[in-house]
């Protein structure tokens, strides 16, 4: 039997008068690859930083490996960051004045303690071995993003939340991180990643499709290799 | 990994913090040079005052020093135990120390005061005198003797010459080593070995008067003044208020001058400091978002940050000092005529100075503990 990593029940979020998410319920099990997708301003950015603790809800239950996002306090948030969730940017959110390797280091250091070594072996992974030492300045866009890719994996969370994580790419640097995460699938993470493009969509074991901050649909994707 | 990051921030970092960096070296550079003056300026104004002459006079406890006249009863104290008394007092301080005995005798007819002390002492105590010819070098030279000018011009004398006074049926006679120009009342004056005054006075172990010049501050010399004074329960120990007063004043008028400017640069530098950090703390809004979605606690995040305000303020301070060091000595040389040497403790004390005014200066830094990661990150 799978276990359940994310269960979200009849979750809110307001902004003013505005309400972002409105009564949203769904679960995920441990090892899918989940895409939510729908129109901007229905939601999607913001459940997953709800899942991500980065933002709080108004109403409702998030559990995200046993934890209630909702419960905790701002130490319980980082630490529940530092320890369960790996973040995928659109604008990949490297600091400019570290090296690739730093980059991960950093989340290596807010987790516990730095290890270069398997740092740099993250960065082999993501196909840039060659480019430990670079600045994000001296990165392509594609480059960027791996690193981002590589930051994201390096404290194994339980988690993935990659939010648009091809939306700044060109093809071919899209087919190199979506490849990236067609691997992270394979091995088994559970991955969160929201989309526009339903080509990419398809990519996930199922979608979750949001309009006005409602779930309006949760459907097994049509896989590209099995269409 | 923390010093890497505060290292690469203050790499990635550096032009916008140039002003700040310029505003630390230039005000450390300014406090340490003011620091090293201030203390440099007590200790050559302490000089300086010095050879204005003895700070502490010591005189009978009856009255006004005895200056006698054949006709009178002199009031006088025993030497011995004002010597005792210096003596148990710390010597370090006594830059010099003279016994005297005033009398009024007759030379070539005419009255003259014959001052009897340690003729080997004359030039440490009374520095601004002008001498014509030579010192005595020993307090035990019996036969030389220093003269007032106005006693040479009045007497028709010279340096070499034989110099005879008298008094009541007695006589002494010395050679004159050096005419002295002191521009008082001095210049009336005979200075010969106080062994031979005493002599001629028929009061052996007599004094009428002690001169001596502490080294210090005001302070110092009001303390020193006070322990000789309980020292010496029969006489009557003064320092002289005039020396130590204006010494006193203008000490506190220099000290509360660089006080104030100390206290100014500081603020400037803080204010300069805290413009930067204002900026920048905008500018790393987004960096802070970051952290905290990779799980940095914000005490994590925001001691980065100070640890670089800190490092930033502790080599400026260091430069600054170093330079200020400089600035010292070339303004000791420009207004006093003579180059301060740098304390060792205006360093540590600029360092850490500047570096209490940065971190001051980096308040604004504290506004990023409100950062909110998912409004950062979806760029509001």
């Amino acid at each position: 039997m799978v276990a359940t990593l994310v269960q979200v029940d009849n979750l809110r979020k307001e902004f003013g008068n505005v309400r972002a998410l409105d009564g949203v319920s769904f679960r995920v099990d441990a090892g899918e690859w989940i895409a939510i997708m729908g129109p901007s301003g229905s939601g999607k950015t913001t459940l997953i930083n709800i899942l991500g603790g980065l933002d709080t809800p108004t109403a409702g239950q998030a559990m995200v490996d046993g934890t209630d996002v909702a419960r905790l306090d701002e130490a319980g948030l980082t630490r529940f960051r530092a320890e369960k969730i790996g973040f995928i940017f659109q604008q990949f959110h490297l600091l400019p004045y570290l090296t690739a390797v730093e980059n991960v280091m950093l989340a290596q250091y807010f987790h516990s303690t730095t290890d270069e070594k398997e740092a740099q072996q993250s960065l082999e992974r993501v196909g840039l071995g060659d480019r430990i030492e670079h600045l994000p300045s001296q990165l392509s866009g594609g480059e960027q993003q791996r690193v981002a890719v590589a930051r994201a994996l390096i404290n194994h969370p339980k988690l993935i939340l990659a939010d648009e994580p091809t939306g700044n790419l060109d093809e071919a640097n899209e087919d190199i991180v979506l490849s990236l995460l067609r691997e992270l699938h394979a091995e088994g993470h559970t991955i969160l990643m929201v989309t526009h493009a339903p080509s990419i969509g398809r990519l996930a074991d199922r979608r979750i499709e949001f309009a006005h901050g409602h779930l309006v649909q949760s459907a097994a994707a049509l896989k590209p290799e099995l269409a | 990994m923390f010093w890497r990051m505060v290292f690469q921030l203050l790499r990635g970092s550096r032009g916008r913090l140039a002003v700040a960096i310029l505003a630390i070296v230039s005000g450390a550079a300014v406090i340490s040079a003011l620091l090293n003056l201030d203390l440099g300026v007590q200790n050559k104004l302490t000089q300086q005052f010095r050879t204005l002459g003895a700070n502490i006079v010591i005189s009978p406890a009856s009255g006004a020093p005895a200056q006698i006249s054949a006709a009178e009863v002199p009031s006088l104290m025993p030497e011995r135990d004002v010597l005792e008394a210096l003596r148990k007092l710390p010597s370090a301080q006594v830059t010099a120390a003279a016994p005297y005995l005033y009398i009024v005798a007759r030379a070539q007819n005419h009255p003259v005061v014959v001052a009897g002390t340690w003729l080997d002492q004359a030039q440490k105590l009374d520095a601004t005198w002008k001498l014509e010819g030579n010192w005595v070098a020993s307090r035990a030279d019996d036969a030389r003797c220093l003269v007032g000018r106005n006693v040479v011009r009045r007497l028709h004398l010279a340096v070499g010459n034989p110099l005879e006074v008298h008094y009541l049926d007695r006589s002494a006679q010395c050679n004159i080593a050096g005419i002295v120009d002191a521009g008082g009342a001095e210049d009336n004056q005979v200075f010969a070995s106080l062994r031979a005054v005493q002599s001629l006075a028929n009061l052996p172990g007599q004094i009428g008067l002690a001169q001596v010049s502490v080294t210090g501050t005001a302070r110092v010399v009001a303390e020193y003044s006070a322990r000789l004074a309980a020292a010496l329960p029969q006489s009557q120990v003064r320092p002289i208020r005039q020396v130590a007063e204006a010494e006193g004043a203008l000490l506190g008028r220099i000290r509360l001058l660089i006080v104030s400017m100390v206290l100014l640069i500081l603020i400037l530098t803080a204010l300069c400091v805290l413009g930067t950090m204002a900026a920048l703390a905008m500018e790393r809004r987004k960096d802070v978002g970051l952290m905290k979605s990779l799980g940095g606690s914000i005490s994590r995040i925001v001691g980065i940050f100070l640890a670089e305000v800190g490092v930033l303020g502790a080599a400026g301070g260091l430069v600054g000092t170093i330079l200020g060091a400089a600035l010292s000595y070339w303004m000791g040389l420009r207004v006093f005529g003579t180059a301060i040497s740098p304390r060792w403790e205006v360093f540590p004390a600029t360092i850490a100075l500047m570096i209490v005014v940065t971190l001051t200066g980096a308040l604004p830094l504290r506004m990023l503990g409100n950062t909110k990661p998912a409004e950062i990150l979806r760029g509001e």
